[in-house]
């Protein structure tokens, strides 16, 4: 992509990772610190260790409630959520061979958004939600059986004699797109005035239901495969070159695609169900990664796990804080800085022919 | 050895292959020439196991190929498709590591041996730049020495490379550089099998040539021997001439100019 520059300098994954790390404490402290009430980072440190357990000084009781009740999961969760949809985002458009892919492309999110509303607004006749069985826990479920269950149809359809057609695919995603979307309307139609308010908070996205229950049941499946995805790096690079030629080098191509969709869809899918659905990071991050430095997925996929929450911790920052009192939904904010992003990465594309898109 | 007994490959009813049989040995250059549409790439794809469903036998290094797992057969045998379309802007150097990169693990990733091939090829000089910006022959050369990187190292068995045209992009001195590079790796015990468009540089450089019309081995053997004006022109249903070049030792031909009437009723 830095076609201006003939030699790279090639800096080392461990400073780049290393500069990242320390930009995502930063940003993960503003974030803790900015709000409705200013909390100095002093007082964050000594909530956290008096809640930990490690001093018995009491903190300020409404600087503790803040942030421990409302914006500490917030924070964790958004982080949570930017590093899963920025790998899987990485990991697609690598499995794809494709820069344009997100997992919002390929039906991941439409598919998990509509198993999601179907569930806000028909799930209270089921049996075992009325037993008490918590939606907290059915919501992820279903989120990540929508997603999976959307992609594998897109897929399916891009299949070609065993290969991955990519426009057939891309062409496939717009269309189960264009499905759920229809489908969610539907399902609107049943909805009473509160789960209708609901909906639209999902459509949107929006990170303020956090809280440390949520966080825990769904940071294990988030962590698992967001890190999961990152053991990918080498059969991704070699994917790059070709599907044919992967093979050729040793990487069992088919297995890779399945077990990268699976993950994709469990990431994403259960990032729908805490947030709803929030575009372009998927997109945008492991674009910024290779536009800065360089397109190896030994970097590209660790760099983006980083990268994604520190854009989205920004992005939640000015959520919150443009119209404060109220909140702007994270995905307007994330769509209004990704979407022209993203024509300016077609524009450009069009005019070198940098991705040979076929 | 790589070896394929009786091979007949049908897809949607039409038979591209029709009992071929063909033998690559280690140390060696083995070409296959014939008229487009004659079934090399497919009999290639089957030797390299990306196509299955074929009948017959391929056997490599006297096991059958399709018991060799997909990281046992990258350890003996490495690829060179016809054209790589790569959709990242990867670095040269980065695109030629990928030949040793599932090594990585078992320890066997060896930068002296990456730096050795791509000094050898010539593409030393590029190593950091933009694989994107490289003409197609600079990137072929790159495509190969990533290729050559992955058999490179001496091991106890034999190794093989298979390549679909390696020259097809390339101008005439790039093409004796890619056939020069060929035989430097039969001399490290590797058995090389191209698809060579060019008759003239086939006999030159192969040691054992093929001819391929519509799915069957029209002729093969020792190169010079089998090239002759009759099995030429049974293959390519081209009239031609072969002389003698005193130079190189080699036959050569030239073929005879075709009016477009004559090309449609001569059938030889």
């Amino acid at each position: 992509m830095t076609t201006v520059a003939i030699t790279w300098k090639q800096q080392k994954v461990s400073t780049i990772i290393g500069i990242l790390s320390v930009a995502l404490v930063v940003v993960a402290l503003v974030a803790l610190s900015i709000g409705q009430v200013t909390i100095p980072v002093k007082d964050i440190v000594s909530v956290v260790l008096y809640k930990v357990g490690l001093t018995t000084q009491q903190p300020d009781a409404i600087h503790e409630t803040v942030l421990w009740s409302i914006r500490l999961p917030r924070i964790v969760m958004t982080i949570l959520i930017g590093a899963a949809l920025a790998v899987s985002g990485a990991a697609l458009q690598g499995l794809f061979r494709n820069p344009l892919v997100e997992p919002g492309l390929i039906g991941v999110s439409s598919g998990a958004a509509l198993a999601v509303v179907a569930l806000i607004v028909f799930g209270s006749n089921f049996l075992f939600v009325k037993a008490g069985l918590g939606m907290h826990l059915l919501m992820p479920v279903a989120a990540f059986a929508g997603g999976f269950a959307s992609t594998m149809l897109v897929m399916k359809i891009g299949q070609q004699l065993g290969k991955t057609n990519i426009a057939v695919l891309i062409l496939g995603g717009v269309a189960i797109n264009a499905l759920a979307g229809a489908l969610m309307g539907l399902v609107i139609f049943y909805a009473d005035e509160n789960q209708l308010r609901m909906f639209t908070f999902w459509t949107l996205g929006d990170l303020g239901g956090a809280t440390w229950q949520k966080v825990l049941i769904t940071a294990p499946v988030l962590i698992l495969s967001s890190v999961w995805m990152l053991t990918y790096q080498f059969p991704l690079n070699a994917i790059a070159i070709g599907e044919a030629e992967a093979f050729h080098m040793g990487v069992d191509v088919e297995r890779v695609k399945k077990s990268i969709v699976f993950f994709s869809a469990l990431a994403v899918g259960v990032s729908v169900s805490l947030a709803g659905i929030i575009g372009f990071i998927g997109l945008v991050v492991p674009h910024l990664v290779r536009v800065v430095f360089r397109a190896d997925n030994r970097l590209v996929l660790p760099a983006s796990l980083l990268g994604g929450p520190v854009l989205l911790l920004l992005a939640d920052l000015l959520a919150r804080t443009l119209v404060a009192p109220t909140e702007l939904p994270i995905g307007v904010v994330t769509a209004l800085i990704g979407a022209p992003f993203f024509i300016f990465l077609l524009v450009r594309a069009n005019h070198k022919n940098d991705f040979n898109i076929r | 050895m790589i070896e394929a007994k009786n091979i007949v490959l049908s897809i949607n009813g039409k038979t591209l292959l029709n009992g071929v049989n063909l033998t690559v040995q280690p140390g060696t250059f083995t070409a296959i020439a014939g008229p487009n549409g004659a079934g090399k790439s497919s009999l290639l794809k089957i030797l390299s196991h990306e196509l299955t469903g074929y009948k017959g036998e391929v056997r490599i290094n006297n096991m059958v190929a399709a018991s060799h797992s997909v990281a046992q057969l990258s350890a003996v045998r490495a690829v060179l498709p016809q054209h790589s379309h790569v959709q990242f802007p990867f670095s040269v150097k980065q695109i030629v590591e990928m030949g040793r990169q599932h090594f990585r693990n078992a320890a066997k990733y060896n930068q002296e041996l990456l730096d050795e091939v791509m000094e050898l090829t010539g593409v030393a000089d590029w190593a950091n730049r933009n694989y994107l910006t490289l003409s197609g022959g600079e990137q072929q050369r790159v495509q190969l020495t990533r290729v050559l990187a992955q058999v490179w190292d001496q091991r106890a068995f034999p190794r093989y490379v298979l390549l679909d045209e390696p020259t097809s992009s390339l101008d005439i001195a790039q093409q004796q550089l890619i056939f020069s590079l060929v035989k430097k790796a039969c001399e490290r015990n590797i058995g090389v099998l191209a698809i060579v468009h060019d008759l003239n540089q086939a006999v030159q450089f192969a040691d054992h040539l093929y001819f391929m019309r519509n799915g069957i081995i029209v002729a093969q053997g020792e190169s010079k021997k089998v090239f002759t004006k009759p099995i030429i022109e049974e293959t390519f249903c081209c009239r031609v001439n072969v002389y003698h070049d005193p130079c190189t030792d080699c036959p050569y031909i030239v073929p005879e100019r075709t009016t477009l009437s004559t090309l449609k009723t001569e059938s030889i």
